[in-house]
């Protein structure tokens, strides 16, 4: 094997049976590593928004939804890099069949639907390790798969409310209910993916044994905040919402700058830094030899929130960001994930986007993989998301040598295909209508 | 439990900021046996918050947590001496976890393409805040700063006011997850090859290359859609419920919803009793819904006011609809789900107390296993990890000590 060429994951095929984020994003960071990641899809139902959205739906390039919606749906295409795309109708015989098949080739199969999904397809981890006995199983449901909340259906939204970060998080002076929404736990449970199964090879490399991983996307949120727990049993003080604030470092926080909703962070961890930023700022009511104090900075943290923010308003907060980190206090502009992005001198140095041409939404620069590996230097890796069941025929004739033929009467029979059906997107019309027609019933 | 799927594979941590840290520890919770050097003075993150002034145990909790399982040596990097012993060590270990600045560790002979002479299979993992290159570099950071720099703030909070950081350390434990994660994938590469390899992580990237991030980048580039702070029962047109969306009060505190989409909308009002208002045409698709969203919405909190957490978890459950309670975070380790996991474990530390401390990430049905322990007191293993390693000998530690290198 020739490692110069080679990408760490390069050996690997694994199946992602996943849709919104943290499956497709562990799969991404897969495929970003050199897995061949096919992800199993079905034109019965798909996740990847609306199939019939209005002629300038927002989301798709050029606001056109145009004739495969489900190719240019941006969210999909951004998270989903670095994958193959196969459709299969898992609840035919021939479809169940075909994806056993595939096990027998495959390393990995992760998926990231509710716990019972995998077992009312036939495929529980104890049946598809008959099929391949060292293969690597992944199921990541919100709480785990058993206790008391194991077939409890959750979202990202969910687990950030329940370990507790939801509670925290927010400005002090409101209550929860003006949260923003924030799926970030579903990302987390994508890079504990990525640790789980690559530990699980790791471990199969050695001792050639497979494993069931069972992840709680609850519990591996809930180690990214262990300190939070920790403080509450070694300590009488619960803490409290702080919103841009620390209880040790003064003056801490975000401030507008000159232009349209554009700010600047600031974060005073010294007294170093402290005497710096009145140096620059050289307002006379931050002279008081008081206010030198952490405690003093503290308790008149509004009056200095007050200077600081007329000091930033007439100030291009780029400009204000070299001052200040010349002077060495920790500062960072407010950057969005707009036009602010693209124009980081920092994050184009670094080659953070890479052009991307995919077949159905066209040439963009695309977010590029978080991971630099130097063996990889100067590689393409960003591959165009899959366009719905792209490689169907590729990956059942290649790989598991069926027939023309019988690749057609798949066509057919609609066990494969590249065209959702009628009412097969998340909420789609069949649904909707069968519910109304029962409802009717009653 | 620490699972040993990377049993035999010597960890060398040398950090003193969270996100390596944290990437450390993670790879000892598989199996890693991961060696923290410190400073003779230890990690500053041991007495990283004066917060708590009630805490009796010395270290901060972030440092207990951050550091449970590992070894602690103690070695004075700034004297030559203590430089050879740290080379000797990379020449002995599979995995460094470093998060020097860019460039220090080539000046006194440590880094990557120096050691990898003498260790060709080595796998350096460097976690800074920007990266190993590019302007920003050497820049000064926090939680804060660098979260800003992520893109993840700009949209964190009510337009007509400031944007907000996430609470917690965010940003920096999720570049040390991911850190971890492609560390293990380097490892499984070497087990292959043979080949070590070096890995350049920026925080900023990780956190700016989230789904979060690039799910809002896609459609600005595709078509200039803004990313803005948006009221928190905005949703995307046409793909959720509403007047469902977001965090609701109730009798006894606060319940998160997401509805994703509009079959949600049956389960919706069946949870209510309220099925009478699927046969009005006033709400009888998305669209409409979105035009009567306040009329839904007082309908749907008039339902929560007289409900506890409790009763609506049981409700949405059966009725099919995502939402999750708010807990306060004491009132985490006491839920009963995670309770019946036994997701908390007690750990027993040296001064005497037995803490509730957060265990695995993930379970692997079939790895050895053992039981976590508490984070290393400072130096606790010094002469443990050179006589095992290095096969020093008690002379050598003795004279080593004297001279303040160990």
């Amino acid at each position: 094997m020739n490692s110069e060429v080679n990408q760490p994951l390069s050996s690997i095929r694994a199946l992602e049976l996943s849709e919104i984020w943290a499956g497709p994003f562990c799969g991404s960071l897969l495929g970003d590593m050199g897995a061949e990641v096919i992800k199993i899809e079905s034109i019965q139902r798909i996740g990847r928004g609306p199939i019939n959205p209005p002629a300038n739906a927002g989301g798709y390039p050029d606001n056109d939804p145009g004739k495969e919606p489900w190719n240019r749906q941006s969210n999909f295409n951004a998270i989903n890099r670095n994958k193959k795309s196969l459709t299969l109708d898992l609840k035919t015989q021939p479809g169940l069949n075909s994806f056993k098949d595939l096990v027998s080739q495959s390393d990995v199969v992760f998926c990231n639907y509710a716990r019972t999904v995998m077992e009312n397809f036939g495929l529980s981890y104890e049946q598809v390790r008959k099929i391949k006995p060292d293969i690597i199983y992944m199921l990541m449901p919100g709480y785990g798969n058993d206790g008391p909340y194991a077939n409890y259906r959750s979202m990202g939204m969910a687990i950030d409310a329940i370990t507790g970060h939801s509670y925290l998080r927010g400005y002090p002076d409101m209550d929860q209910s003006s949260n923003s929404l924030v799926h970030h736990p579903d990302a987390v449970s994508a890079t504990n993916g990525v640790m789980a199964l690559t530990s699980a090879l790791v471990y199969r490399a050695k001792t050639g044994k497979g494993q069931f991983i069972d992840m709680s996307q609850a519990e591996s949120f809930m180690t990214h905040l262990g300190e939070i727990y920790l403080e509450n049993q070694m300590t009488s003080s619960i803490r409290k919402r702080r919103g841009n604030r620390h209880p040790d470092f003064a003056p801490q926080g975000v401030y507008k700058c000159s232009g349209d909703d554009n700010w600047i962070a600031i974060s005073i961890k010294t007294d170093k830094e402290w005497y710096q930023l009145k140096a620059i700022i050289g307002d006379n009511s931050l002279e008081d030899t008081d206010l030198d104090s952490l405690e003093a900075r503290l308790q008149n943290h509004d009056h200095l929130d007050a200077t600081i923010n007329e000091w930033a308003s007439t100030r291009d907060r780029y400009d204000a960001l070299t001052l200040l980190q010349a002077a060495g206090i920790t500062s960072g502009v407010v950057i969005d994930c707009g036009a602010d992005s693209y124009a980081d001198p920092h994050l184009n140095e670094r080659n953070f986007f890479q052009i991307v041409d995919h077949p159905a939404a066209g040439l963009y620069p695309m977010t590029g993989p978080i991971f630099k590996f130097k063996s990889d230097q100067g590689r393409i890796t960003h591959n165009p998301a899959p366009c719905l069941g792209q490689d169907n025929e590729h990956i059942l004739e290649e790989l598991l040598g069926y027939s023309k033929n019988t690749i057609n009467k798949f066509k057919t029979d609609e066990i494969i295909g590249t065209v959702p059906l009628p009412g097969s997107d998340m909420g789609g019309s069949r649904r909707v209508a069968k519910q109304r027609k029962e409802n009717s019933k009653d | 439990m620490p699972y040993g799927a990377l049993e035999e594979i010597i960890v060398l941590d040398l950090s003193d900021r969270l996100a390596a840290s944290f990437c450390a520890k993670t790879l000892g919770l598989y199996g890693c046996e991961v060696i923290k050097v410190e400073p003779l003075s230890g990690d500053p993150l041991r007495k990283w918050t004066n917060s708590n002034p009630n805490n009796q145990s010395g270290d901060s909790p972030l440092f207990l947590h951050l550091n449970a399982g590992k070894k602690s040596i103690t070695i004075n990097l700034d004297a030559v001496e203590g430089q050879n012993i740290l080379a000797a060590l990379m020449k002995v270990c599979d995995v460094v976890v470093e998060t020097q600045k860019p460039g220090h560790l080539d000046k006194i002979g440590l880094a990557y393409n120096q050691i990898k002479k003498s260790n060709p299979s080595i796998i350096f993992t460097s976690i800074t805040p920007y990266g190993q290159t590019g302007p920003y570099k050497n820049f000064h950071y926090d939680e804060l700063t660098l979260f800003a720099m992520t893109g993840a703030m700009y949209r964190e909070g009510l337009p007509e006011r400031e944007p907000l950081r996430y609470s917690g350390e965010i940003a920096q434990y999720f570049a040390g997850n991911a850190a971890a994660a492609a560390t293990t994938a380097a490892l499984f590469k070497r087990t292959l090859t043979g080949q070590g390899d070096w890995l350049d992580i920026s925080i900023q990237e990780c956190m700016a290359g989230h789904p979060h991030q690039i799910g809002r980048r896609a459609p600005f580039i595709y078509a200039g859609e803004p990313d803005l702070r948006s009221e928190p029962r905005t949703s995307a047109a046409g793909a959720r419920e509403p007047y469902a969306v977001g965090t609701f009060r109730c009798k006894d505190g606060y319940f998160s919803f997401l509805p994703l989409g509009p079959r949600m909308w049956p389960n919706i009002a069946k949870m209510i009793d309220r099925e009478d208002l699927m046969v009005n045409p006033k709400y009888e698709d998305t669209i409409k819904r979105s035009e009567n969203q306040e009329e839904l919405e007082a309908i749907f909190q008039a339902w929560l006011d007289d409900k506890t957490r409790e009763e609506i978890f049981r409700a949405v459950q059966a009725a099919g609809v995502p939402g999750s309670p708010i807990l306060p975070p004491e009132e985490v380790h006491k839920n009963e789900q995670f309770h019946e996991r036994g997701f908390f474990q007690n750990v027993d530390h040296p001064n005497g107390q037995t803490l509730r401390m957060t265990g695995d990430p993930f379970r692997f049905s079939n790895a050895p296993t053992s039981s976590l322990k508490a984070a290393p007191q400072l130096g606790q293993n010094t002469n443990e990890v050179l006589r095992k390693l290095l096969e020093f000998s008690d002379e050598q530690m003795e004279m080593l000590a004297m001279e303040n290198i160990i």
